[in-house]
């Protein structure tokens, strides 16, 4: 009865603020994209999958920052529903400095962020993005196309997504065109209590 | 009245002014271009006189255009280009009058109380101007009208209907009944907002039955207002003949004109323009804790041998902080290429002469942060200040075959972003199918396709493959091709020889862990990979 303990457990939290996502991936993010968190996507669909990330929450209003991926293919995020009105594209910096001061004018403007992870990145700067995207409660998703985050994982992502292509639907051998693809999808991080694995078909 | 609404001024006019920019630029490559067209936002925003009889007129598209006259120049905009090449005239009209207001290339305009008594009258004025301005331009002169009446756009709409003869004189006091028989439509020009607001609402106007600016006052202010806004009630203004925002009747704020003078002359131009943004937004600060904005600034430049630069830079939407520093940069490089200059420069003085209420949002009392919109401009365009504008970029709907055609990348700080749309038109025939690729490669990946005997695959003239597809080496790497489809041809401007392309085009999926597809081009006898499912 007077334990406050068992109360605190009993009372349960309210609902983190939280930006949309697609259906297909609701089972990875059960309650949303919730602010302030990062996500990290790598493997061989890591830009497909960073893209349906943030598709859902980008057309319900919320702004979009690209940083890097310059072959980032515009049509691919139309047709993934990637609002681009509402999407900045931004060459990153060679000067780290400048890429700091650059980073943090994004974070305190959208409210979503896509950054291509670079080499020669300090793990102090990224501690520093991390904060900044905590405090000012954006969305910060990494895309990782080479495998830079195994090597050097500079930053500490909240969820992981590991997206591996296992097949493509619709091609054959002479006829038809990519219409769809098989993924399997490892899961884990630091707010994934069990690390699990997915499987997914994304078609059109 | 006791406060003067309106002053009397000169306004030099050229209406084409990208066009001429554009053929001036090209003559000094040794080139001859007569019809030649601007294109701003993919629609024709200035053509040459002869594009004009050719058929190509304002507000079309590309495809318009080029239908209308074959061989059409067309060139991008680029304010950059227009404001050096009109340098030279602002300077010759500079040295008739000390004090010339400079807001969009191609419209000079110049208070005429002083000058015009000095040359005798307003006729005289009229004609001094013409021929100041002829012998200042390059031969063949371009077109241009000089215009006097009350009022900015009076003055400037007389300058247009003066273009082909001598100069418009509208007398003291008539400038209101000369406006009354005006379209409508001439306010679309002198109002220039990105998002084309001033168009919807002239259209919206002429639906509703009211074709001129007369009709348009005898509708009463509040009404406008309430219908079209703060936009409907500046419209309102300038159809009576007076200028765009009322002129501030509080006296402006103390200590406004901000000096700096150099112990030693400043010789790097990058110094001084980053001391001018410090100035700027010094001055920016002051002048919205007085809830005013600058519409009209007077720069001045000192340089240590005792030339002096004097210009007026009018804006109507009002100078913020980077505004401020781009005239002041302008400015500090027409001087330079004017070759008056001699020495370094040891003082800049900044002095708002126009200001007007501050009409901003007014920010919640704990900082409560705009919308959503509003921090994500802001953002962007302090990334752009930092990185420089070429590194921020939006996505703007082209159209064409190959994914990296469909989308081209624009500056941010050439569109407005609040309220922009990016719609994609129908997929252009011949297209990829949907879903595109990922990622598409700026720069492609030059690969061997292989056959079963390990020949290269090659396509015919009547696009038939030499063999079945089986290996293709990417950096060296040998993968097995898994499936494949095509091959696709593209056939672009056949018409054009220089232009023309062709290729053929497949999709491929190579290797095993992970399988991987491609796009593989094959254009002029050498396959690459385009872009990449990822």
């Amino acid at each position: 009865m007077s334990v406050p303990g068992l109360l605190v457990n009993q009372v349960s939290s309210p609902p983190r603020p939280a930006l949309p996502v697609v259906e297909s991936l609701a089972a990875v993010f059960p309650d949303g994209l919730v602010c302030g968190r990062s996500v990290l996507c790598s493997g061989s669909a890591a830009v497909t999958l960073a893209l349906a990330t943030v598709s859902a929450a980008s057309r319900a209003g919320s702004w979009l920052a690209v940083f890097g991926l310059s072959d980032l293919g515009l049509l691919a995020a139309h047709e993934q529903g990637v609002a681009l009105q509402r999407t900045v594209f931004v060459t990153p910096p060679a000067s780290p400095t400048q890429w700091s001061a650059a980073v943090g004018a994004a974070v305190d403007g959208f409210e979503l962020l896509l950054l291509e992870l670079a080499p020669r990145l300090s793990a102090g700067e990224a501690r520093k993005v991390q904060q900044r995207v905590l405090s000012r409660r954006t969305v910060l998703v990494l895309v990782d196309i080479v495998g830079e985050h195994e090597r050097h994982p500079v930053f500490q992502p909240d969820v992981v997504m590991h997206g591996t292509t296992t097949g493509w639907s619709g091609i054959g051998h002479g006829h038809g065109h990519v219409r769809g693809r098989e993924l399997c999808i490892d899961i884990h991080g630091r707010r994934v209590p069990k690390p699990r694995r997915v499987s997914l078909t994304m078609s059109h | 009245m006791s406060v003067r609404q309106v002053t009397r001024v000169a306004a030099i006019v050229f209406p084409d002014w990208p066009a001429v920019a554009v053929q001036q630029e090209l003559a000094a490559r040794g080139k001859r271009h007569d019809v030649v067209a601007v294109l701003r936002a993919q629609r024709v925003a200035a053509c040459s006189p002869a594009a004009h009889v050719a058929g190509v007129r304002r507000g079309m598209r590309r495809r318009e255009a080029q239908a209308a006259c074959a061989d059409l120049i067309i060139v991008a905009d680029n304010p950059e280009r227009d404001r050096l090449a009109f340098e030279p005239v602002v300077r010759a009209v500079g040295e008739l009058v000390p004090l010339v207001e400079v807001g969009v290339p191609g419209t000079v305009v110049l208070p005429t109380r002083g000058p015009a008594r000095y040359v005798g009258g307003d006729e005289a004025l009229a004609a001094r101007l013409r021929a100041i301005v002829t012998k200042a331009s390059e031969e063949p002169v371009p077109h241009f009208g000089v215009g006097i009446a009350d009022g900015r756009l009076m003055a400037t709409v007389a300058a247009l209907s003066a273009v082909s003869g001598v100069g418009h004189v509208v007398a003291t006091g008539e400038s209101p009944a000369h406006l009354a028989q005006q379209p409508v439509a001439v306010l679309s020009g002198s109002i220039d907002t990105a998002s084309g607001a001033v168009d919807n609402v002239v259209s919206l106007l002429q639906r509703l039955g009211v074709y001129t600016l007369g009709d348009l006052v005898a509708i009463d202010e509040p009404l406008v207002a309430a219908r079209f806004g703060m936009l409907g009630a500046e419209m309102h203004r300038l159809a009576r003949g007076l200028d765009r925002h009322p002129p501030l009747v509080v006296a402006p704020p103390p200590d406004h004109v901000t000096t700096q003078h150099f112990e030693q002359a400043v010789e790097d131009l990058h110094v001084v323009v980053a001391c001018g943004r410090e100035m700027a937004a010094g001055l920016c600060v002051h002048l919205a804790t007085h809830a005013v904005s600058c519409v009209s600034l007077h720069v001045s430049l000192q340089s240590e041998h005792g030339e002096q630069s004097d210009r007026v830079w009018y804006e109507p939407d009002g100078l913020g902080t980077a505004a401020i520093t781009e005239r002041v940069r302008w400015q500090m490089e027409g001087w330079v290429k004017s070759r008056v200059l001699t020495s370094g420069v040891v003082s800049i003085r900044l002095a708002p002469v126009g200001l007007r209420a501050l009409g901003g949002r007014q920010m919640g009392l704990w900082g409560e942060p705009g919308t959503r919109d509003e921090m994500a401009a802001k953002a962007a365009q302090r990334m752009a200040s930092l990185l420089g504008a070429e590194a921020v970029r939006v996505a703007e709907w082209r159209g064409g075959r190959d994914p990296a055609e469909a989308f081209v990348r624009t500056c941010v700080t050439l569109v407005d972003l609040a309220g922009r749309t990016v719609t994609p038109g129908r997929p252009f025939e011949g297209a990829l199918p949907s879903p595109a690729p990922a990622l598409v490669y700026q720069e492609p990946l030059g690969v061997e396709v292989l056959d079963d005997g390990g020949r290269s695959v090659v396509v015919s003239g009547r696009h038939e493959m030499s063999g079945e597809p089986r290996y293709v080496v990417i950096n060296g790497a040998k993968l097995i091709v898994a499936s494949w489809a095509g091959p696709w041809p593209v056939e672009e401007r056949w018409w054009d020889p220089q232009r023309h392309r062709r290729a053929v085009r497949m999709h491929v999926v190579v290797g095993e862990e992970p399988p991987v597809a491609l796009v593989l081009t094959l254009e002029q006898g050498s396959w690459c990979a385009t872009a990449r499912y990822a």
